[in-house]
């Protein structure tokens, strides 16, 4: 989410560069000659007041729907006489008119009231006395509906990230005026996939960054971003091996003073506190139409994404709903052309394509009553062969789960192993695998398509790789890990990556990046080793017993091509990206620098205990 | 050795408008000559003669990479070894060796010298020289030798028994022994990314006298990544099996001598040079990954007539561009400029054409990390005091011996997964590992890193560095790396002396390398009689790391880091006793190993500090 909030603050400039005409940040002379603009608190039926920004077109030839967004992070600039250099999700809402309105959310920056993380979501009786992030929407569009004249009775929201998060939470008992949303990389679930923890294993300098700023607490409504951190390095391996346990933060930096680390420190299980704070299971008899946008390599909410088109899809199957998914980083379809992430390229303009043959018509369609432009239930991007499918279900109906077995020698096969085997490797905390071959302080979101060679050169990295694919191999789908391991500890983590192996002799592409060798990072994912069972009561790992150990990767949508292999890394730390396992059964928020043990760990590929993934194969 | 393109490069860069072919075609005369050594071969060579009236001197180059573009109206980009000479006048020759290119004969492999007892590299140049001087007009009866890398070596050749016209030589990045220490091997242990590749291109058989070129062949550009194509080789026998199929005699010598046997010794130049009559300027890089020890052993031995001249260079780095930087590390000024305009011109001038003497130093060394040149009166200088620096408890490194009665780090060598010499993935070695940042090392399990606290005040080493281990394997073999590192200050930065550049950002705690060296344990009391570890029984390992000239700065870390792999730059050891040339996939085998750092069994490694300022004693070097 910081990450986030960092690319959106250098996004005008990049946009003014990168973007065709059609698709060029209008500038705040635009927005000034053509919108005014006005700030306004607006009352919730708890009598607190939010701070709402109003951009309403100068031309009152025509009614317009609204556009809403609401955020933690601001919507500045503060001021009446200050415009934002661009309005709506992107260029051409601006151009074609409509009244934008953005909200700074409950306890946030200009707006009264309590800040909540993941405001809980609430049973809607009626009691004023009950809010949260729905009936604040709710309230915020009948409000505007009453107060802002011009419009023509329908309201739209969008928003990216933890506005993403608001927009999803806007379906829920929605205005009867609110007739589409987009959430755009949402988060439903910080213990489990978005953010700050993957199956319970926490996304520490994610975490750690984003709070050391946006998690202070604020004294009283102000415009001001929070002052930064200063960590004194850029080596971000360095300063979190350095801060040791998680307790020394509290410690060192903290000094108990944000709210949000207490609280994660405080719930080291899926506990009522994390619960209340999951999205998916209010997401029913949802009456807006949707469309859900999301990036294969968006390293914060691409869980949230995900689950909030499959939670949908289950428990609302009448909503009028639509899955995205590019080959983009996190909020990566805000910004043009969206074609690459580090050295890996996608070709085209897939943001280009999303903005004006999606997520433009889809609001005209559902605000302005323009022709429906019959997006298909799900347009994903394959990458690999770079190409978007239109789909009429996601995961597609065609796919066939496909085991592929661990083997002896490195490899891997679609036959189950004849003969017992293991391959073991140690994990040392003091020596965590890094995520990242380069230095940076924060998560780098290359890291989701990085080349992941210096790993595989590790000895506590087991690598498996199968032949060179004789065709095209596609994935589309969730992947699921089946592992069989032990520990001679009595707690690990287990990291599975899937990664797409370049042939060795691929030419090089005129200015490109060499590729050939390249071993990209598709999907990887980490579970906690005590919660394989319950993310609510985590129990140890016996020593040396051989333990199934069954977790889902993200979906993906990718194809190895023809001469590429699939190769398969497993190993016990991601570091930092992940916060260290002492490999002992503890409340690890609390552990001590002298829990930290070194553990040997294997992975078994025998008849009776073969490893394996469950594959997405699209035939 | 490996040879670049020099006159490529050149071209490509366009260094000097004054330089390039319509210039030396306006100013010189060539013609291609075939002249018969004393036992009556013949080898081709090139002359360059100013078209002006002279007399000028001679200028010699003896090399195996070929001298093109051949043919009498063909033309180089750059004669000599800077354009500077070129402009000044001289008669330049260019010889194709013994058995390469052009010439007649048969290629030897650091061809041994025999003091007279025989043709030899010493034979052919004084039978050059000889020629030259009664068949070329227009000479003023003085000759000089110069030549970089293999070239390096025949310049240093023909000091031995020289022709008394041979006046001056500069043995530039000279080869002095392929297994001691130069470009195949450093204490026995393979060069292995280095030699394959070198042996891959330039000692493809030659049936007969040829102008072309060797061709790369296909498999030394096959894989993008020479961790993995090393790695997927396999055991040393696989090279010739898959690739070299008996056809390339060098290698096949390499895998037949895997100890510092008869054949290594007589291609050892260093015992040949003694009595030596022309000045030499020796001159080498503190980063050549190839041939520093070369340079380092050739100025020892020639040290009474020789200047030595050190720069922050790759291998050749002084002979064109800046030299102002190597990979992310920054030197401050044009440092390679300044040799070839105040060192090199000056001392050829001055031995061949009468100029005034430049006064050189004994030594002239480029001192890394404050960024500034050094003039001593020898090298190493005077006044070094070797200082040991002790392993410690918790990853520490102290001027203090250890007092315990017990400590030792452990770790593991797994030959499937050895530490990368590099974090990149390069299919070639490039000289910028050399200064490269060893935290993608520090973050493994299986590298011992030990650091001092920041440094208070100024620690300046030169010299070259001892490193005095303490060690056990589990294992009968094992090779053993150790690397001296400087650590740079966080993010807080560090002020750059000369105007090197800001060091903040990612380079905040960068780990740079300054010298590291391996040791083969089975060498550790002879490179010519190997012998095995008893498991688990603690060892004396000792070595030099080749010199520096370094000061670690006040807010920087000493850190030292030792590992049993540095791969693939060195080949893999299978941690057994044996014929490492003959090893078998299922010989390799995991070994712990240990690092003792008691009372009874201290490691350390000794640096020849330099003491600069008074107050620089032991322990009030770090806080």
């Amino acid at each position: 989410m910081k990450a986030w909030i960092g690319l959106k603050r250098m996004g005008g400039a990049a946009a003014v560069i990168l973007a065709g005409n059609l698709l060029l940040a209008q500038g705040a002379a635009y927005v000034r000659s053509h919108y005014d603009k006005q700030e306004a608190m607006v009352p919730m039926r708890d009598g607190t007041r939010l701070f709402t920004a109003i951009y309403t077109p100068r031309d009152h030839g025509r009614p317009y729907p609204f556009l809403l967004e609401r955020t933690p992070y601001g919507v500045g600039p503060y001021g009446p006489d200050q415009v934002k250099d661009d309005l709506g999700p992107c260029a051409l809402f601006g151009q074609e008119g409509f009244i934008f309105v953005y909200q700074d959310v409950r306890g946030k920056r200009m707006s009264e009231g309590t800040f909540q993380d993941m405001t809980p979501a609430l049973p809607h009786t009626g009691d004023p006395a009950q809010v949260d992030e729905s009936t604040d929407t709710f309230d915020t569009v009948a409000w505007l509906l009453r107060h802002v004249p011009n419009h023509n009775g329908r309201a739209g929201q969008w928003g990216v990230s933890y506005p993403g998060f608001y927009a999803a939470a806007a379906l829920i008992d929605a205005h009867p005026a609110m007739k589409a949303v987009s959430p755009q990389g949402p988060i439903v679930d910080w213990f489990m996939g978005d953010d700050f923890h993957r199956n319970g294993a926490l996304w520490l300098p994610h975490l750690f960054n984003y709070i050391a700023e946006y998690g202070l607490s604020r004294p009283h409504p102000a415009g001001e971003e929070p002052p930064p951190f200063h960590h004194g390095t850029r080596d971000g391996y360095a300063f979190f091996l350095d801060l040791g346990p998680l307790a020394n933060a509290n410690a060192r930096y903290f000094k108990g003073a944000i709210p949000f680390w207490n609280d994660v420190m405080a719930h080291g299980t899926y506990d009522a506190y994390w619960q209340v704070r999951n999205l998916r299971p209010h997401l029913r008899d949802v009456r807006p139409a949707v469309l859900t946008v999301g990036g294969w390599f968006d390293a914060e909410n691409l869980f949230g994404t995900l689950q909030t088109y499959q939670a949908l899809a289950e428990q609302s199957p009448g909503t009028d709903q639509r899955l995205v998914m590019g080959p983009w980083d996190h909020g990566g379809w805000s910004y043009l052309p969206g074609a690459s992430l580090g050295a890996v390229t996608f070709g085209g303009s897939p943001s280009e394509f999303f903005q004006t043959r999606m997520e433009f018509p889809f609001f005209m369609h559902y605000l302005k009553d323009a022709p429906d432009p019959g997006l298909p239930r799900a347009y994903v991007f394959e990458t690999g062969a770079n190409r978007w499918l239109p789909m009429d279900a996601w995961p597609p109906r065609t796919l066939r789960r496909t085991d592929l077995f661990f083997e002896t020698r490195a490899r891997l096969g679609f036959t189950r192993p004849a003969k017992d085997g293991f391959d073991a490797y140690p994990s040392d905390p003091a020596r965590p695998v890094p995520y990242y071959n380069g230095i940076t302080i924060g998560m780098a979101r290359e890291y989701m398509a990085a080349d992941q060679r210096f790993a595989g050169r590790r000895p506590d990295v087991l690598s498996y790789r199968t032949e060179p694919l004789k065709a095209d191999l596609t994935l589309a789908g969730p992947i699921q890990a089946d592992l069989w391991v032990s520990t001679s500890g009595t707690d690990s983590d287990w990291v599975v990556k899937v990664i797409d192996g370049y042939p060795e002799d691929l030419a090089e592409a005129d200015g490109a990046a060499p590729m050939a060798g390249y071993q990209q990072l598709v999907r990887g994912e980490a579970m906690r080793g005590k919660f394989r069972e319950s993310f609510e009561h985590p129990e140890p790992f016996v020593p040396g017993r051989p333990t199934e150990v069954k977790f889902t990767l993200n979906d993906v949508c990718h194809t190895f091509l023809k001469g590429h292999r699939l190769v398969v890394q497993v190993q016990s730390s991601w570091f930092p990206l992940m916060d260290r396992n002492p490999q002992v059964f503890t409340d690890i928020y609390q552990a001590r620098e002298a829990d930290f043990h070194a553990a040997e760990e294997h992975l078994y590929h025998s008849p009776g205990l073969p490893s394996h993934l469950v594959l997405p194969v699209l035939p | 050795m490996n040879p670049r393109p020099w006159l490529l490069a050149l071209a490509a860069c366009l260094p000097l408008p004054a330089q390039g072919v319509a210039y030396l075609e306006a100013h010189y005369r060539k013609q291609e000559v075939r002249i018969p050594m004393r036992d009556g071969v013949l080898l081709f060579t090139a002359i360059y003669t100013p078209r002006e009236p002279g007399p000028f001197p001679v200028l010699l180059n003896r090399t195996p990479y070929g001298i093109g573009p051949y043919g009498e109206d063909a033309f180089p980009e750059q004669l000599g070894p800077s354009e500077e000479l070129a402009r000044d006048g001289f008669i330049f020759v260019y010889q194709d060796v013994r058995g390469k290119m052009m010439s007649e004969g048969a290629f030897r492999e650091m061809t041994p010298l025999l003091d007279g007892r025989g043709v030899d590299e010493a034979t052919d140049a004084w039978d050059t020289i000889e020629w030259i001087l009664k068949q070329v007009p227009g000479h003023n009866g003085r000759v000089g030798a110069w030549g970089i890398s293999y070239p390096g070596f025949y310049a240093a050749c023909a000091l031995v028994g020289a022709h008394p016209a041979l006046k001056a030589v500069s043995p530039q990045a000279p080869i002095s022994d392929l297994f001691a220490g130069d470009d195949d091997h450093h204490n026995g242990a393979l060069f292995l990314a280095q030699t394959f590749w070198f042996d891959g291109v330039y000692a493809m058989p030659r049936p007969q006298p040829t102008s072309l070129e060797p061709e790369p062949p296909a498999f030394t550009r096959f894989h993008p990544d020479g961790y993995q194509f090393f790695l997927d080789l396999g055991p040393l026998p696989h090279a010739d099996a898959r690739f070299f199929h008996g056809q390339v005699q060098v290698w096949t010598d390499e895998m037949a001598h895997g100890a510092d046997d008869a054949y290594w010794q007589a291609r050892d130049l260093r015992p040949h040079l003694k009595d030596i009559r022309p000045a030499v300027l020796t001159v080498g890089g503190w980063f050549d990954p190839e041939d520093l020890f070369g340079t380092l052993q050739v100025h020892q031995r020639a040290a009474l007539r020789d200047v030595l001249v050190m720069g922050p260079w790759d291998h050749g780095g002084w002979s064109e561009g800046d030299g102002d930087r190597l990979g992310d590390a920054r030197f401050g000024s044009a440092t390679a400029a300044y040799y070839r305009a105040q060192v090199e011109a000056p001392f050829f001038r001055h031995h061949l054409k009468g100029a005034p003497d430049p006064g050189l130093p004994k030594a002239l060394v480029f001192e890394t990390g404050t960024n500034q040149w050094r003039r001593f009166s020898a090298w190493p200088p005077p006044g070094v005091q070797p200082t040991p620096l002790y392993l410690q408890e918790g990853g520490g490194l102290g001027f203090q011996a250890p007092r315990a009665a017990s400590g030792e780090d452990a770790f593991v060598g797994d030959p499937a997964h050895p530490v990368p010499y590099t974090a990149g993935t390069e299919a070639q070695v490039s000289s910028a590992f050399m200064v490269e940042d060893q935290r993608f090392a520090a973050r493994r399990p299986d590298v011992l890193v030990y650091q001092t606290p920041v440094l208070t005040a100024a620690v300046t080493v030169a010299g070259p560095v001892q490193a005095r281990l303490q060690v056990s394997t589990r294992g009968t073999d094992a090779d053993w790396v150790v690397k001296l590192i400087d650590v740079l200050p966080g993010e807080a930065g560090d002020p750059e002396p000369a105007g090197g550049g800001n060091l903040g950002g990612t380079l905040g705690g960068c780990q740079r390398l300054v010298r590291a060296e391996v040791m083969r344990g089975k060498f550790r009391r002879s490179l010519e009689t190997p012998e095995p570890f008893a498991p688990g029984q603690p060892t004396p390992v000792t070595f030099t790391l080749n010199d520096i000239c370094h000061t670690f700065r006040p807010g920087h870390r000493i850190m030292v880091q030792i590992q049993s792999s540095w791969f693939p730059l060195v080949d893999r050891n299978p941690q057994v006793f044996m014929d490492i040339y003959h090893a078998r996939d299922q010989d390799f085998r995991r070994a712990e190993h240990r690092v003792y750092r008691n009372a009874a069994l201290p490691s350390c490694i000794i640096l020849p500090v330099l003491n600069t300022t008074k107050n620089l004693h032991g322990k009030n070097m770090v806080k």
